[in-house]
């Protein structure tokens, strides 16, 4: 596989507080590279630093083999940037700030091709201020896409917006992926890394904890199945992690979570331990594992604080 | 210059397609010059309140009376006493009081009056108001003196004859109206510049651009081009406006107005692009460019002449781009100044324009 970005030891210092903290990875052509992590994580700082908007405090990176710091120039004419939150002029038209940014670069691709691409062809003399939010946000990746660019940066391209929205914007990010476009993007959703994602890295405080693909990282875990229930009364985590089949117990507030790689037995044994000592199941469910969980397991906090 | 013409078109849409602010920044100095205009218009030709008191009341003391409301400036009312006629004084309602005191008329029937002890006509004013009381003083002292001359039938030998040359008849309008261009470029561009630019600076907008193969010059030069055009259209409107409906006269070089306007608009857009790049967000910007301009607004010329101002302001006043701005076109529109006259404040804006462009183009940031 061609690799299009490389990043070795990148660090960014803000007074104390080391935000990114010696990362490296590689990116290859035509994946779709995910930064998966809690806010606050370091996930926009790396990504801004690719981009050429802050200046790395340590390490080095390149596109296409140009270096971000050195040839800055050259990397903003391969890259398209669609940053965590940008508002565009209000008061143009949908079609008007296409051929803004369009005027930006050397070469451009045809407006009316990019627009039908994120199915705003019928917006296109739409103010911008008429938009509503995922159209905006499908409006910012058209923006990214106006270069031909190599690589496309996508801060939490859906955070804010509703399911349907959603689901729309991964379409089009598949559809750019299925062109060969390499794309690079931030996420706080495990869903989303999961259904978009060729590979994973999972980011938390400033480090790179894990890197694979979405099943590379669930079954790398070795968890199996998660069975949740609501408990009504104390039982200790050992007597749990004794049940036959379980390789992990877990706590938080009223919710146990047991992995298990024997969800027959596991199940059988936890009925009769509880039916024995008289405790109620409540809201009993079970699930394959997810990033979630590979997220919960490394760092013991979950990924979004609910 | 890759994004220079497609900005500047982006701008100049923004510009029209905001038409409440384009409303307001026009609506606001044409405001200015009817208010001002209407109400301090008449400030050339002052009136002198006075003040007849008719003890006499015989037809020789009415006589006079209408010698007095005959004269020029001098706008006469009769009164009854005079100590209410003293309180209007103090209040400042009238600046002369005459008092014809009783006899008058008997001492005008005498014969030879050479020989009786002078009949007087006694004259009060405010002497806290020197310039409107004087001017009553001298004309009422010039009335007395001819009924005197001709009671005692004196024969001047020397006289002076005294021809009216016509100079240029300039009114407050046709001070006001180059003030309030003047301040208009000022505003529009110290202001509208940092409030916009610090506000795309904190809406991203700024920051998107970073991440493309745009160059801050094209960028920078866009803004300038855009916002020439806008305001230049403005300051001309404005001129047309005063010239057309309050009848303000433009002695001089339309060109050399355009030149002048240009200049302004350069030095005050860079000001606004260094106000921009000091303020942290457009909260803090608005105010910054307020404290800037409402002083210049009062020191420099724009509603009061320069040499108005006190001693000790005279250093700030010379100094502030806006007096020379003010002055240039003043002068222009007033007196047909040319550019050989206008070489001081042409080279004074020149200054700060190239200084504060300078500025401003090393503190620029995107973000």
């Amino acid at each position: 596989m061609e690799e299009i970005l490389k990043v070795e030891n990148l660090v960014k210092v803000y007074g104390e507080h080391r935000v990114v903290d010696e990362i490296s990875f590689q990116v290859y052509k035509g994946e779709i590279f995910g930064l998966l992590g809690p806010n606050g994580a370091g996930k926009t700082t790396t990504m801004e630093m690719i981009e050429g908007l802050r200046k790395p405090d340590g390490g080095t990176a390149a596109i296409n083999g140009y270096d971000i710091v050195k040839e800055k120039k050259k990397v903003k004419e391969v890259i398209g940037v669609q940053l965590q939150s940008t508002s565009l002029f209000e008061l143009l038209k949908v079609k008007e700030i296409m051929q803004v940014y369009a005027s930006f670069y050397p070469s451009s691709l045809p407006i009316d091709a990019i627009l039908g691409d994120v199915s705003l062809t019928e917006k296109e003399d739409s103010f911008v201020k008429q938009l509503s939010g995922g159209q905006k946000q499908r409006l910012a990746i058209a923006l990214a896409l106006v270069n031909d660019p190599s690589v496309i940066f996508l801060d939490e391209p859906t955070t804010g917006l509703d399911p349907q929205s959603r689901r729309a914007l991964w379409d089009i990010i598949l559809r750019l992926k299925k062109r060969g476009k390499t794309i690079f993007l931030s996420t706080h959703y495990m869903d989303e890394a999961q259904i978009l994602c060729d590979r994973i890295a999972i980011m938390d405080r400033g480090k790179i904890i894990a890197l694979d693909t979405p099943n590379g990282l669930v079954n790398g875990l070795n968890m199996g199945t998660a069975i949740e229930f609501h408990r009504e009364a104390q039982i200790p985590l050992q007597t749990l992690e004794s049940i036959s089949g379980v390789r992990k117990a877990r706590e938080k507030e009223e919710w146990v979570t047991l992995y298990s790689d024997n969800l027959q037995a596991t199940l059988t044994d936890l009925v009769s331990l509880t039916s024995e000592q008289g405790i109620q199941l409540v809201d009993l469910r079970t699930r394959t594992a997810t990033l979630e969980d590979v997220f919960l397991s490394m760092t013991g906090r979950r990924l979004r604080e609910e | 210059m890759r994004g220079y013409g497609q900005l500047t078109l982006a701008q100049l849409r923004l510009f029209w397609r905001n038409k409440k602010v384009l409303f307001w920044t026009l609506l606001f100095p044409i405001f200015f010059m009817l208010v001002l205009g209407s109400f301090l218009g008449n400030g050339n030709n002052t009136m002198v309140e006075a003040v007849v008191i008719d003890q006499d009341r015989s037809s020789f003391s009415k006589t006079l009376t209408e010698k007095f409301a005959d004269v020029q400036g001098l706008n006469v009312k009769e009164a009854g006493e005079l100590p209410t006629a003293k309180k209007q004084l103090e209040k400042g309602d009238t600046q002369l009081i005459v008092v014809i005191p009783k006899g008058y008329g008997e001492w005008s029937l005498s014969k030879d009056k050479k020989r009786e002890a002078p009949q007087k006509v006694i004259l009060y004013y405010d002497e806290t108001k020197i310039n409107t009381s004087q001017l009553g003083l001298s004309v009422m002292n010039q009335v007395i003196d001819g009924i005197s001359k001709q009671m005692t039938e004196y024969r001047p030998v020397l006289v002076a004859e005294s021809t009216p040359l016509r100079s240029l008849d300039l009114g407050y309008i046709d001070f006001l109206v180059p003030g309030i261009v003047a301040m208009m470029i000022m505003s529009n561009n110290m202001n509208g510049v940092a409030g916009q630019i610090a506000s795309w600076r904190e809406r991203g907008i700024l920051r998107r651009m970073q991440t493309t193969t745009l160059a801050p010059g094209a960028f920078i030069a866009a803004q300038i081009t855009s916002r020439l055009m806008l305001n230049g259209i403005q300051a001309l409107l404005l001129i047309l406006i005063g010239y057309f409906v309050f009848g303000t006269q433009v002695n001089g070089s339309w060109l050399l107005l355009i030149f002048f306007i240009i200049l302004g608009t350069l030095t005050f857009m860079s000001i606004g692009f260094i106000i921009a790049s000091l303020a942290k967000d457009p909260e803090q910007a608005g105010p910054m460019a307020g404290f800037l301009s409402f002083p210049m607004m009062f020191l420099g010329g724009v509603f009061f002449p320069i040499s108005s101002m006190p001693d000790f302001l005279q250093p700030v006043v010379q100094v502030i781009p806006i007096t020379h701005l003010t002055t240039a076109i003043r002068e222009i529109m007033n007196l047909g100044a040319t550019i050989q006259e206008l070489w001081i404040p042409g080279v004074v804006l020149a200054g700060w324009a190239i200084v504060a462009f300078t500025v401003s183009a090393l503190t620029f940031k995107w973000e």
